[in-house]
């Protein structure tokens, strides 16, 4: 991680008289500031605030531009995002431009009024909502006299013709953090009419690369900061010459495309190698072991005897309750009864027996259960063998239901035992017949297996096929457009639809009567699966004999897997870690001239300045003197490659064989600063700005108008 | 604050000399300001209904219109010219080998591969 640097801030704000105008270059990516007439921004620094919560004291503060990740470790930054005031290139949010504006005021040293005019640099065509809030916030917060807006990429035109890289009449092609924008030039002054702009720029690339990355290498996702990516786009991204044979080169040829792919090494540990547990360790181990079986068996033995302890404690408790309650007469039975908790003899008759059950059970007898069997048999259905007349009416209803419950426990026994009379039947039978013809017997179960398994795995591919979507959806009763219904679902669905539009017009009063319902007895409840029942069982039964019996028989299940599996979880070695930037090193930038890579549907670069030649409405003369003095400015121009493929995209667009001159601005990223502090100092500055009493009087209106002249 | 924060001046002082008005003042504790600020979207819509005659340059009139050549087509993995069009999830693919990759990808790839190209379903 680089080390980040903090601007510093600056002493001699004092030193300036009132009269010196302050510049801004207020872009998107940086904002810098300093004083008219030098040469360097006294401070710059990421335009972009993070309002995070201070974990000791617990206050909200404010910190504008890159930070020290070590000192972030004080903050707590779960619910603040890096904000930016920027949307694109225009400014919308005047909260974080006032901390911004805050920061960089500090930096320069001011600590008592901004008296001094400002001018400040935006984007072409800036909204005058945008403009209006600025001067606003200007004027009021912070006490300026007077301000001048002016566009960033004229004044780096400005400055390169002074230094003689472009002519009076041309083109400037600018390509910034949020947008890319096409300026002609004529006679000094911009044409903002026949300005173009197309909204893709470093940041839409390096979003681009970060994305493809963690991808690409999920594991990963937590490397791959904003920052990180920046800095691998501004260390390995170029621009292909022709984008279609650099593609092919990758694709074809891998010599060359190995020497131009970069790799990048994450820090990786092995994991330590385990050595095979010698037998001394294995032995302890299991000693170990032991003894910790041991201390459990113990401590069951001893809570089980506890228990049994308790147990007969209770029931001689009762039984003593019971011996008293005899002897006892009435009056005296009532009040011992009461204290004891019981509500009658019964109640202490059954609890003795419960007791004493549970008591057998503990100590592991287990005739107390065939008795509780046979018991329960006699109990629960008691009234049975009574007779109907001796009966009440609600007996009469309790005898039908015992009735009922014993045929059926009776008729599924009888079913039980006559299931395990056939498997021994069926089991008898084909020993016999293996015994007679061994080799015939294991052609026909090979045969039947087969005949199953293929059945089974036709339904089951039709019931994949119909109900899933791209593998991973669990439902299978929503019904998606284009996936084909078994005949089950297509059956549901034509009940369903014609039983809510039965009805008649209007309204849909399914429901409202209760045979409506009746419609879903007649759906099938996925009658497959009953069908398949029997199948299966046949089939795993068939399997287990074959592996038995058959030493070259495999199991069709093990051998072949219809749905790939997803990618399967290995340890993961040297290799993974090592993150390879090859086809994205140029893929990512070349949105810059196709932005339907990143489905923005606008033109690149290279057709922006056909369009913005077409809107100039001039003749021909005039367009082939502009494109002798193209100036190729902004951060985002900076790749390598840049000025080669722009040349060869223009050419396209002009006559065949039209002079074409395109040169790289000075430095693309301070120059605007730089044309904007030389204008600043020129004496014609002054009336170019308006006060206080000009936004007072004119309201949001003056800025319909305003614009600077910007040749001097 | 740790002094090495303090020596870092990483932090904006609550209060500056040379502000009229103060941030706190002006953006009280406690008020949710996050709805408070329209989109550029939004705010361009409304600026469109305002008095603005059409043949002057504007922000919006700038724009530069959509490419008059189709967009080429590129394979979502891989990068490659992609021909092909997984009908199921709709990524484009470049051979046989990148398709039996597209058809292993849980579904929160394949929207996210989408979402670069800005083709990913949104359900709102």
């Amino acid at each position: 991680m680089s080390s980040v640097t903090r601007p510093r801030r600056e002493a001699d704000f004092a030193r300036f008289p009132s009269s010196t105008p302050i510049v801004i270059d207020n872009g998107a990516s940086t904002f810098r500031i300093g004083w008219a007439g030098e040469t360097e921004p006294r401070a710059a620094f990421r335009n972009v605030v993070q309002r995070p919560r201070h974990r000791s004291t617990g206050e909200t503060v404010s910190i504008v531009g890159d930070t020290d990740p070590a000192l972030m470790k004080y903050f707590d930054c779960t619910r603040s995002a890096v904000r930016s005031p920027f949307d694109d290139d225009v400014v919308y949010q005047f909260e974080y431009m006032e901390y911004i504006l805050d920061y960089g005021f500090d930096r320069l040293g001011a600590n008592s009024e901004v008296g001094h005019p400002i001018l400040m640099t935006e984007c072409e065509c800036n909204p005058s909502f945008s403009r209006a809030r600025m001067a606003e916030l200007l004027f009021e917060t912070y006490g300026v006299p007077s301000i001048a807006f002016g566009i960033d990429n004229a004044f780096s035109y400005k400055y390169n013709q002074k230094l003689g890289n472009c002519g009076e009449d041309g083109l400037a092609i600018s390509c910034e953090h949020g947008t890319c924008h096409v300026v002609p030039f004529l006679k000094g002054q911009p044409v903002l009419g026949a300005c173009c702009r197309t909204n893709v720029g470093g940041f839409h690339i390096t979003d681009f690369l970060r994305q493809l990355l963690s991808l690409k290498y999920p594991y990963h996702t937590a490397n791959f900061t904003w920052e990180k990516a920046e800095e691998l786009k501004k260390e390995h991204c170029y621009i292909a010459l022709d984008y279609m044979s650099e593609l092919q080169i990758f694709k074809n040829n891998k010599e060359e495309a190995e020497e131009k792919t970069r790799y990048w090494q994450l820090p990786w540990v092995p994991p330590p190698k385990e050595e095979p547990p010698s037998e001394e360790e294995l032995a302890r181990k299991a000693a170990l072991k032991e003894k910790a079986g041991q201390r459990l068996r113990e401590m069951a033995a001893a809570k089980r005897s506890q228990k049994i302890v308790e147990l007969e404690k209770q029931l001689s408790y009762l039984e003593e309750l019971m011996d008293q309650l005899d002897e006892a007469d009435e009056s005296e039975a009532t009040a011992i009864l009461s204290r004891s908790g019981y509500l009658s003899q019964q109640e202490i008759k059954s609890a003795i027996s419960k007791a004493t059950q549970s008591l057998r059970k503990a100590k592991g007898e287990t005739n107390g259960n065939e008795e509780k069997a046979e018991v329960s048999a006699a109990d629960k259905y008691p009234l049975v063998s009574v007779p109907d007349e001796e009966l009440t009416p609600d007996q009469l209803k309790e005898k039908k239901k015992q009735i009922l419950l014993k045929t059926t426990t009776e008729g599924k026994l009888r079913a039980k035992q006559k299931r395990a009379e056939e498997e021994a039947l069926r089991e008898k039978l084909e020993e016999q017949r293996r015994a007679e013809n061994p080799e015939l017997y294991l052609e026909e179960l090979r045969a039947r297996y087969s005949e199953l398994s293929e059945k089974f795995e036709q339904r089951k591919r039709q019931k994949v096929n119909g109900g899933q979507t791209n593998g991973n959806h669990g439902s299978s009763g929503g019904v998606g457009r284009g996936e084909r219904l078994n005949a089950a679902q297509k059956e549901r669905m034509r009940l369903l639809a014609s039983a809510a539009f039965d009805r008649g017009k209007g309204e849909d009063t399914f429901g409202m009567r209760d045979e409506d319902w009746l419609v879903y007895n007649k759906m099938s409840k996925d009658n497959d699966d009953d069908g398949n029942d029997d199948d299966e069982s046949e089939l795993v039964r068939i399997a287990s004999k074959l592996q038995e019996i058959d030493p070259t028989f495999v199991s069709k299940s093990e051998a072949v897997q219809l749905t790939p599996e997803p990618p399967k979880v290995r340890p993961l070695t040297a290799e993974d870690y090592r993150i390879a930037i090859g086809i994205e090193r140029f893929r990512c930038p070349e949105v810059l001239f196709q932005p339907g890579m990143i489905g923005i549907d606008q033109a690149g670069i290279d057709e922006m300045v056909s369009i913005s030649l077409r809107r100039l409405m001039e003749d021909e003369s005039v367009k082939q003197r502009l494109c002798q003095s193209i100036l190729v400015t902004g951060g985002s121009s900076l790749f390598p490659g840049m000025i080669p493929r722009l040349e060869s995209g223009i050419r396209q667009y002009r006559p065949y064989r039209s002079p074409l001159k395109l040169v790289r601005a000075a430095d693309p990223i301070i120059d605007a600063w730089r044309g904007a502090a030389a204008f600043a100092a020129s004496s014609k500055f002054a009336k170019q700005t308006f006060s206080l009493a000009d936004y007072r009087e004119h309201g949001e209106n003056l800025f319909h108008r305003y614009n600077i002249v910007y040749s001097l | 604050m740790e002094p090495e924060v303090v020596r870092a001046e990483m932090v904006l002082a609550p209060t500056l000399p040379f502000k009229k008005v103060q941030t706190a003042d002006k953006y009280p504790k406690g008020q949710s300001r996050g709805r408070q600020w329209k989109h550029l979207r939004h705010l361009l819509q409304a600026a469109d209904a305002s008095s603005m005659p059409p043949d002057r340059p504007n922000y919006l009139n700038i724009q530069s219109s959509p490419s008059i050549y189709p967009p080429k087509r590129y394979c979502d993995i891989t990068g490659f010219e992609a021909p092909y069009v997984d009908p199921r999830t709709k990524l484009r693919y470049a051979d046989p080998e990148v398709f039996k990759q597209i058809r292993m990808l849980p579904d929160e790839y394949v929207q996210r591969y989408l979402a670069l190209r800005n083709a990913a379903v949104i359900l709102r």
